[in-house]
């Protein structure tokens, strides 16, 4: 330990025999008021923050939402238009599994199947009509995507929709 | 305050952006039962050393209350060769009574059961599509279809089925064996007055082991009548069942063509 480190040393006794000291009360006055002047401000940029986190949110589901609610809703409508269809089938669950078809109230009858096709539509539900599927009034416009399975005479034998 | 100032506009903006974004309404139909987006291929029954070419005509005739009828009409082409391949060209304008909003483009189906593929082809576009028979189930079971399965069913117990056997005959050269069902509904059954008779008859040929022709008469919705035409049995042309040197190859996907508007 040399001369400088020993002065400080006894002048730091010194000072820790005076007892505790505090700062001016103007000081801390000034302190407590920055730091309650910041403390709003991070509140308000918080706010500020989550505001546009919830806009952003909002608006991400605006444009999300009428897309999905338009295969969420379309289903609920078949099971009411049709009062038959509890769901619908899945778009394509894959080539190596096989579609399921209704089969056709009056496809019984009709000459066996050596070829078929199946073709996508887009019909109003009153069209199935036609073809002997039971469509309640209340939903007879609405819109639908099937599958349609179409024997060699080009007639249909079965029907499934498409979600 | 500055970020609020600029957050606000901004999210009128977006806001407006989203509204814009809104999914279409679907196209409206401009006539027609149906609107026809794709096909593909569903299945093709197997048949070796019976080649021959034909035209297939499919008409539907409807008979409105006040005399007047509906009538239409398609033609497709059929070729099989001794192999088994079978070409199919046709385009979808009407489903039985179902009518089409416009003419489907016309699609080549080619099944291939030697080369084990098959495609279905777009001569609008020069593409062709891979496209495997589609396995498929046909029951009254599908999903959702109980209910009206129940409704069908108890009106379908109700119905008496006949089948006759109609003999031989000739058609378009090949001798064909005739075959008729006759469902009837009983009166009352749908709400009908008197009974209504559904005929169905069928000509098939043993020697190529087609339907020559068929025609379904159903006084609820009209006649349906496919019948065979310009039938030859010589070897079609091997190039028929072959992808176009100028058509490009895809692989699976949607169907052919769709036709929305």
């Amino acid at each position: 330990m040399n001369d400088i480190d020993q002065k400080l040393q006894a002048g730091l006794r010194e000072l820790a025999a005076d007892g505790p000291r505090e700062a001016p009360a103007s000081v801390e006055e000034r302190l407590l008021g920055e730091l309650r002047r910041r403390t709003r401000a991070r509140r308000r940029n918080g706010w500020l923050g989550l505001g546009a986190v919830a806009i952003a949110a909002g608006l991400a589901l605006t444009m999300i939402a009428p897309a999905r609610m338009h295969h969420v809703q379309a289903p609920a409508q078949a099971v009411v238009s049709t009062e038959a269809f509890s769901s619908r089938a899945a778009a394509d669950p894959g080539d190596d599994v096989a579609l399921s078809f209704y089969r056709l109230p009056d496809s019984d009858e009709l000459p066996p199947l050596e070829s078929a096709i199946i073709v996508r539509v887009q019909l109003p539900m009153s069209s199935l009509r036609l073809i002997g599927l039971p469509v309640s009034d209340d939903r007879a416009a609405d819109l639908v995507e099937a599958d349609m399975l179409l024997g060699q005479d080009g007639l249909a034998r079965g029907v499934r929709f498409v979600e | 305050m500055i970020q609020f100032r600029l957050a606000f506009p901004l999210g009128v903006l977006l806001a407006g952006m989203a509204i814009a974004q809104e999914p279409a309404p679907p196209p409206p139909h401009s006539g027609g039962d149906f609107q026809y987006m794709h096909a593909r291929m569903g299945m093709q029954k197997l048949v070796k050393g019976a080649p021959y070419s034909a035209q297939a005509v499919s008409q539907f005739t409807q008979t409105l209350a006040d005399g007047s009828h509906i009538q239409r009409a398609t033609t497709s082409s059929v070729a099989r060769d001794s192999e088994g391949r079978v070409r199919r060209e046709e385009s979808v304008g009407a489903i039985g009574a179902l009518a089409g909003s416009t003419a489907s483009p016309k699609a080549v189906f080619i099944h291939d059961p030697v080369g084990g593929s098959s495609y279905v082809l777009d001569p609008a576009s020069k593409t062709a599509r891979v496209s495997q028979p589609r396995n498929f189930t046909l029951n009254s079971d599908a999903p959702g279809a109980h209910e009206m399965h129940q409704r069908t069913e108890h009106a379908g117990s109700q119905a008496q089925v006949k089948t006759e056997e109609l003999g031989t005959q000739t058609m378009e050269g090949l001798m064909v064996q005739g075959t008729r069902i006759t469902r009837t509904i009983a009166a009352g059954q749908i709400g009908n007055e008197h009974q209504l008779l559904v005929v169905t008859e069928r000509w098939y040929s043993p020697d190529l082991q087609t339907t020559v022709m068929s025609t379904t008469n159903d006084p609820r919705t009209g006649i349906s009548t496919y019948k065979l035409t310009s039938v030859t049995r010589a070897e079609p042309d091997a190039a028929l069942f072959q992808v176009p040197a100028d058509y490009k190859v895809t692989q699976g996907g949607a169907g052919h063509g769709r036709s929305r508007q």
